[in-house]
């Protein structure tokens, strides 16, 4: 086995690793501003630099792999003056505006210039100073903050594919920006902020509306396509502020795609219905919850019945509506929709180079698994349709069947062609299991709670069975309870 | 021919200079500068036996080239001073193809214009000394990298080379020997970092001109991550020398045990006669450089500082200049040789301004990769202006010792040591100057 010595101890390590990765695993940190595990090594920032026994110089540890028998110090003498003057040299040009900055509280500068910086600046110089472009809907740039790490270049070249940002000029004058000045192009944007080791790459959805050290995080996963990129919801008091991704070597690295960092939106529009609304398609008026789960009994009561359920549902709720279907609905026909285009799992490709899915449902994969067919067209016959949806799933038409039921996340302009919504709890707002195209189960954890008078799906089945008792001609309340309890969630 | 011939001209204030000090000695360059007639071919293989080391090379296995280069004692000419001869073993049997070599001719360390005149007088002892490279390194693409303010050298080189094409000295199967070797000449675009070896070649690749990362050393991963090996223009020019004429033959031109062959020295600033000389490796003190050589001290005024080896040399007070003016007999006086460009600075000039010009041009030409020289060169420059422009404090002579020590050696490239150097060796040596602005608010 290998080992070095790192700050006095003894580290093993496997060849290849540098030694800010096996000072970590050792619990011994080594500061740093340009490294970044998934991206290229340039030793720029100068922050990493540490002692090795028997080199005259100091080493960045970001470019240098831990060899058998290396001695290394971190934290000698030398190792800490270049720290503290790494430390002072960024700071000669930054603005230090952190009470007004979104990064304060999660700043790479921030927290390494008070753990290894200085509290005194000696510079009385005047700092220079950008104009800022616009570059586009994603990211806000603040020039005056950067400190010239390049992450955001190699992101771009070599995570995104996609050659948008760069440095022009040179020296104290370097500017870190996009080609000839123009918009942000790439899908995964939102990364630039994420891997930002300062407030100079900022997402324009998050400028200024939550100090970061107030935000409540919920470890959970993306749905916004099959491959369910591991993230974390940040939200306070019941508003979700923004997400980002967390890391899985197996499933997303370290990145996620815009449209999934932003996802969540829809959970947060106004337009989303959070009441029980019945009518007649295009006429819905709100109500409570009693009349509603009785008007959707009475619209679906006795007919053939057809129950789509999204691809976007998760596991468990997939396997309670199976068996809703078989114990209260007659063996009405469970068809699973999704994706336009991406009927099964056959269809589901990679949708770009790097995460993207075709399928935009987040478990197409598991309710394949659990023996649901892709819904094709409406059986002849069908006089009611019970439709049941996380609220990414794309709703399809109805042929003109009147009595369509809709359980789950719809927005206003969805509930058009609907006589009933149930309003149901969102990805954000639930607990579940999910599958993604690898056939990986992950765990969606709620962060917030369900809008509004939004339930539980296994909360409105619960509703319907019980205040059915009785009414119903198929099953007995027994048995319905003991589904439910079977099956809750 | 002739009328082009006469732009070439150079003034009368920029004598080259001839070796004629009591050291005595073969030169190899200087007696064929300033002949027009010398940059052509026929005077090349009358007067300088051209292209016969080719011939002889073409007869010598690789090995023994390179065993010759190492017993040369060839230092790098371009500032460094590496072992010609180690650098190029580092290429070996093992090392995979494509490889390249890459002469740096870059030539932009201030006060440094000899490369100059062996591209504008003997450029074909730089084809001749390519080739034979190529040929021990098993290159077959090389490349010469011309600063780009070269225009006129670059085409002179351009029209050699299309000589040495016509003759059968470059391009396939040279001299019968089945050895194919292309020279392409590739203009920078102005930048001093660009004649940092790497940063040279991300330039040459057409990348943003930023140094790399070293380890992977160009012998490794060069030029389009291929092994390859840079050296200065003068370094490549001495090849065909050593070839014809030994190894040994070589390393005794020089007057020092490790660094052979001669010099090409580059003399600017107050002296009465500025310009190119060519003396034994290690055969002159700073001295005897200034006063036998050059004439002495420009209007006979008093010696104020001598800066060794190009900008970026430590500097020398006129104390110091009994120094062997090599490789380790600088560094043994904490400077250096460098690019062997002597700048003298006679007591009519102001040190503080000269060290203020000298910051600025590093702050300038720094790339902002990386943060000690980024932030550190435009500080220095800044605080040494506010010097000038009377607002300097007690404080700020020690804030520029520290802070040129905490770029010295922490960069990633040498540009940072490049700028603390002078720096620091100002601040110490002539602390009254700077303390006469301080207190008084202008010069000395």
């Amino acid at each position: 086995m290998l080992k070095c010595t790192i700050d006095g101890r003894e580290v093993e390590f496997q060849s290849g690793q540098n030694l800010i990765e096996v000072a970590k695993k050792a619990g011994i940190e080594i500061p740093y501003f340009c490294y970044h595990p998934g991206l290229s090594i340039v030793a720029q920032c100068r922050m990493c630099t540490v002692e090795i026994e028997k080199n005259p110089k100091l080493q960045t540890a970001c470019s240098t792999p831990a060899s058998d028998g290396m001695v290394v110090s971190t934290k000698s003498e030398k190792a800490k003056k270049n720290q503290r003057s790494v430390m002072e040299f960024l700071l000669v040009n930054h603005p230090l505006d952190c009470p007004i900055c979104d990064k304060a509280g999660e700043c790479d500068l921030q927290d390494n210039s008070f753990k290894f910086g200085d509290a005194y600046m000696r510079t009385s110089e005047d700092r220079r100073t950008f104009m800022d472009l616009d570059m586009g809907p994603v990211i806000k740039k603040n020039m005056n903050r950067c400190i010239h790490c390049t992450r955001c270049i190699r992101f771009g070249a070599e995570v995104a594919g996609i050659r948008e940002m760069v440095a022009i000029q040179r020296g104290n004058n370097t500017e870190i920006t996009t080609i000839d000045g123009r918009p942000l192009e790439t899908e995964y944007a939102g990364n630039y902020s994420d891997i930002c080791p300062t407030g100079s790459l900022t997402l324009k959805d998050f400028r200024f509306k939550k100090r970061a050290w107030f935000l409540k995080k919920t470890a959970t996963v993306c749905e916004g396509c099959s491959r369910g990129c591991n993230m974390e919801i940040q939200q306070e008091g019941g508003q979700i502020y923004r997400c980002i991704p967390r890391e899985n070597q197996e499933i997303n690295q370290w990145w996620m795609c815009d449209e999934g960092r932003f996802n969540y939106r829809y959970t947060m529009d106004k337009s989303r219905i959070t009441e029980p609304k019945v009518g007649t398609p295009g006429a819905l008026a709100q109500t409570d919850w009693g009349s509603a789960i009785q008007a959707a009994r009475k619209a679906i009561q006795g007919k053939k019945t057809l129950l789509l359920l999204g691809s976007d549902l998760t596991q468990e709720e997939a396997i309670l509506l199976q068996k809703f279907a078989k114990q209260t609905l007659a063996n009405a026909d469970v068809r699973h929709f999704g994706t336009p285009g991406v009927k099964t799992v056959a269809d589901d490709a990679a949708a770009d180079r790097l995460l993207k899915r075709k399928s935009k449902t987040s478990n197409l994969h598991g309710v394949e698994k659990l023996g649901i067919s892709a819904f094709e067209s409406i059986p002849a016959g069908t006089e009611a349709i019970l439709v049941v949806r996380g609220g990414r799933a794309v709703l399809p038409s109805f042929g003109g069947v009147a009595s369509v039921v809709g359980v789950g996340v719809f927005a206003d302009s969805e509930a058009k062609a609907l006589s009933t919504v149930l309003p149901g709890a969102a990805f954000t707002e639930k607990d579940g299991t999910i599958v993604n195209f690898q056939g990986q189960e992950q765990k969606l954890k709620r962060s917030v709670l369900p809008a509004g008078k939004s339930k539980a799906l296994s909360e409105i089945l619960a509703l319907w069975t019980h205040q059915g008792a009785g009414l119903s001609s198929q099953t007995g309340s027994k048995s319905s309870a003991a589904t439910l309890s079977e099956g809750a969630v | 021919m002739n009328n082009q011939n006469k732009e070439f001209k150079m003034g009368p204030q920029m004598e080259t200079g001839n070796f004629g000090g009591s050291q005595g000695g073969e030169t190899l360059y200087i007696q064929h500068f300033r002949n027009e007639e010398a940059r052509f071919l026929p005077y090349y293989m009358e007067k300088m036996q051209g292209y016969t080391a080719l011939k002889k090379a073409f007869g010598m296995t690789q090995a023994a080239i390179v065993d010759e280069m190492k017993k040369s004692n060839l230092r790098g000419r371009g500032g460094a001073g590496f072992p010609t001869g180690i650098k190029w073993g580092f290429i070996n049997d093992k090392t995979p193809f494509p490889r390249y070599l890459v002469c740096n001719a870059d030539e932009s360390e201030p006060g440094t214009f000899k490369d100059r005149d062996i591209m504008r007088y003997t450029p074909h002892l730089l084809i001749e000394g390519m080739v034979i490279g190529g040929f021990a390194v098993s290159a077959n693409v090389g490349y010469i990298y011309i600063r780009g303010e070269y225009t006129r050298e670059a085409k002179l080189l351009q029209e050699a080379i299309d000589e040495a094409y016509d003759k059968g000295y470059l391009g396939k199967n040279i001299l019968g020997s089945g050895f194919d070797f292309d020279l392409t000449v590739h203009r920078g675009a102005g930048a001093y970092i660009c004649g940092e070896e790497t940063g040279l070649l991300n330039s040459l690749e057409g990348k943003r001109g930023e140094p790399r990362v070293k380890p992977p050393f160009p012998a490794q991963a060069g030029a389009f991550g291929k092994p390859t090996i840079v050296n200065n223009v003068e370094t490549l020019a001495n090849v065909p020398f050593i070839v014809n004429r030994g190894g040994d033959w070589f390393s005794k031109l020089g007057r020092l045990e490790r660094s052979g062959g001669t010099r090409l020295l580059s003399i600017s600033g107050h002296v009465k006669k500025p310009g190119v000389y060519e003396i034994p490796a290690g055969g002159m003190t700073i001295r005897q450089i200034i006063y036998d050589l050059c004439g002495g001290v420009l209007n006979d005024r008093k010696l104020k500082a001598v800066i060794p080896g190009g900008s970026s040399a430590p500097v020398l007070t006129a104390d110091e200049i009994d120094v062997i003016y090599d490789i380790e007999p600088l560094m043994k006086v904490n400077t250096m040789l460098g690019s062997a460009a002597l700048m003298v600075v006679s007591e009519d000039y102001c040190v503080v301004k000269l060290i203020h010009r000298i910051t600025k041009f590093y702050a300038h030409e720094s790339c902002g990769q990386c943060t000690p020289c980024r932030e550190g060169c435009h500080w220095m420059e800044s605080i040494i202006e506010r010097i000038l422009h009377g607002k300097g404090r007690e404080q700020d002579l020690a804030l520029l010792t520290d802070i040129s020590d905490n770029i010295a050696g922490k960069t990633l490239c040498a540009l940072g040591d490049a700028a603390a150097g002078p720096v620091a060796s100002f601040v110490k040596k002539f602390k009254p100057d700077f303390e006469a602005y301080i207190r008084g608010g202008k010069h000395a």
